[in-house]
C-alpha cells in the first residue's frame, strides 16, 4: 500500500440492530472480537484511526491488548450522527487518502490485500447477503454509478477509499459522503456486514474456512 | 498554531513527583496526597498547596538538579525542537523546580511560580491556569492544540481547537476524555499525529 494512506476504523456505534447489548466492533466471532480480526488484518499499516463513542472504554481496552500504536479519534455525538459523521472525524488529520472500515464488517484476508495494493480512490461493494442492505449499481466496467436503498448489482459494504479533503462535517452515511463523488471505480470483494442476528450466524460460519 | 504540551507524564516519560519523594524519601506522605488527588477527592489547587506545604522545605536547587535528569520522549523532544516557535509548555510545576528541565526542552514554558528564600520555597505566588495559556494564543489568532493527560488539564482541554489526550506514561485521567479529539497511547504515534496537524490544519 501507498505510505500516503490512513486506514479509518468506525467503532462508534451502538450496534442496535444486532441486539447483543454491544457496540458490534466487541462482538467475537469465533472467539475473536471482531476489532481483533481487523487489527490483524492491518498489522503491517502504520497508521490506524480507530473512531469511538458508545463504550470507547471498552474499546480501547481491547484494542489495546492486540496493538498500541492505533490512534483513537473519539466521536462525542456518537449517539446523534451516522458513520459518515465519525468518517469524517476519523479522516480530517490523517494522511491525503483515507480508507473508510466499518467496525462490524469484516472481509476475506485475501481481498484485504488486495484493497491495501490499490492505488487511488475505490468503493468495494459485494454480493447481496445482508437483510438490511444498501445497494450499489454499477456500469459495464463495474464502476460504482449509484447508492440505492431500494434495488442494485451488489451490497455496498464497504470499504472505499477517498481523498481526505473531499469529507465534510455532516450527520449522513459513509455512502452518502461518497454520492457527490460519483462513479468511482468499483472493487468486488467478499465483505460482510454484520448488522442483524442473522447476519452474525451468518458471518460466524464464513470465517470458519478462512 | 501552538502546540502547548502539558509537562509531567506527557514530554518526560516519568512522573516527577514520586521523584521528588523517592529521593528524600517521603514516598508516605506524597502518595496518599497523590491517590487522592487522582480520586478526584482533592481537588487539583488544594492539592498543589498542599503539594509545596510537603515539599517547600526541601532543597530547591537539589529539586531542580534531578528533575533536570528526568527522562523525556526522545522523538517528542525532537518534534518540539524541530518546531521550537510552534511549542510551548504549560505546567502546574514550580519555575524554581523545573528551571532546568524546561530548558533541557528548549521551548517557552508556563509555570507556577514561587518566591524562592535560602534556597526554599517561601510562597507560591501564582498557580497557572493552563486554560490561560490556550486562551492567550487563541486571541493572538492561533489554532491551539493542546496535549496533556491529567485532572489539571481539563479545562485547557475543553477550549483548546484541538485536544489530544495521551497514555504514553499512565492512562489518562477520566475527566478528561470528554473533551479529547484524540486518545494515543504511543510516543511514535504521537509524533505521527502532530506532524500531521502541522500538515493539515491551515494557518
Amino acid at each position: 500500500m501507498s505510505a500516503a494512506k490512513s486506514i479509518v476504523i468506525s467503532c462508534a456505534g451502538i450496534g442496535s440492530r444486532l441486539g447483543l447489548g454491544q457496540t458490534k466492533a466487541l462482538i467475537k466471532i469465533n472467539d475473536r472480537t471482531i476489532i481483533a480480526w481487523q487489527l490483524e488484518l492491518f498489522k503491517d499499516i502504520e497508521d490506524v484511526r480507530i473512531v469511538i463513542g458508545y463504550q470507547a472504554k471498552d474499546v480501547v481496552k481491547e484494542v489495546l491488548r492486540h496493538r498500541k500504536d492505533v490512534i483513537f479519534v473519539y466521536n462525542h455525538e456518537y449517539y446523534s450522527t451516522k458513520t459518515g459523521a465519525s468518517f469524517y472525524l476519523g479522516s480530517r488529520h490523517a494522511n491525503e487518502y483515507v480508507i473508510e472500515w466499518d467496525g462490524d464488517m469484516l472481509v476475506h484476508p485475501d481481498d484485504v490485500k488486495m484493497l491495501l495494493q490499490e492505488q487511488g480512490e475505490f468503493v468495494g461493494y459485494s454480493d447481496i447477503t445482508s437483510d438490511e442492505a444498501v445497494y450499489v449499481q454499477t456500469d459495464e466496467k463495474g464502476n460504482v454509478v449509484a447508492f440505492s436503498r431500494e434495488r442494485g448489482d451488489y451490497e455496498w459494504t464497504g470499504p472505499a477509499c477517498i481523498k481526505r479533503d473531499k469529507l465534510n462535517y455532516s450527520s449522513v452515511h459513509v455512502f452518502n459522503q461518497l454520492e457527490p463523488y460519483l462513479p468511482m471505480k468499483g472493487l468486488k470483494i467478499r465483505a460482510y456486514d454484520i448488522d442483524t442476528y442473522d447476519d452474525y450466524k451468518r458471518v460466524t460460519e464464513i470465517v470458519k474456512s478462512w | 498554531m501552538k502546540f502547548v504540551f502539558d509537562l509531567d507524564g506527557t514530554i518526560t516519560s516519568q512522573e516527577t513527583l514520586p521523584l521528588i519523594a523517592s529521593h528524600f524519601e517521603i514516598e508516605a506522605e506524597i502518595s496518599e496526597l497523590t491517590r487522592e488527588t487522582i480520586q478526584g477527592n482533592i481537588p487539583f489547587v488544594e492539592s498543589f498547596i498542599r503539594r509545596v506545604h510537603i515539599l517547600g522545605d526541601l532543597p530547591v536547587d537539589q529539586i531542580d538538579i534531578l528533575l533536570g535528569k528526568v527522562e523525556l520522549y526522545p522523538n517528542l523532544l525532537k518534534f518540539i525542537k524541530e518546531n521550537i516557535d510552534s511549542c510551548v509548555i504549560a505546567t502546574g510545576n514550580l519555575d524554581c523546580w523545573v528551571k532546568t528541565l524546561v530548558e533541557r526542552v528548549g521551548c517557552k514554558a508556563y509555570t507556577s511560580t514561587a518566591r524562592v528564600k535560602d534556597n526554599k520555597v517561601e510562597k507560591i505566588e501564582k498557580i497557572l491556569k493552563k486554560e490561560d495559556v490556550v486562551k492567550y494564543y487563541q486571541n493572538m489568532g492561533e489554532t491551539v492544540v493542546f496535549v496533556g493527560d491529567g485532572n489539571n488539564d481539563v479545562e485547557a482541554m475543553r477550549i483548546a481547537d484541538i485536544s489530544i489526550a495521551v497514555g504514553t506514561t499512565h492512562h489518562p485521567a477520566n475527566s478528561i476524555l470528554p473533551f479529547t479529539d484524540y486518545l494515543i497511547f504511543n510516543e511514535k504515534s504521537l509524533c505521527l499525529q502532530l506532524n500531521q496537524l502541522l500538515l493539515v490544519v491551515p494557518e
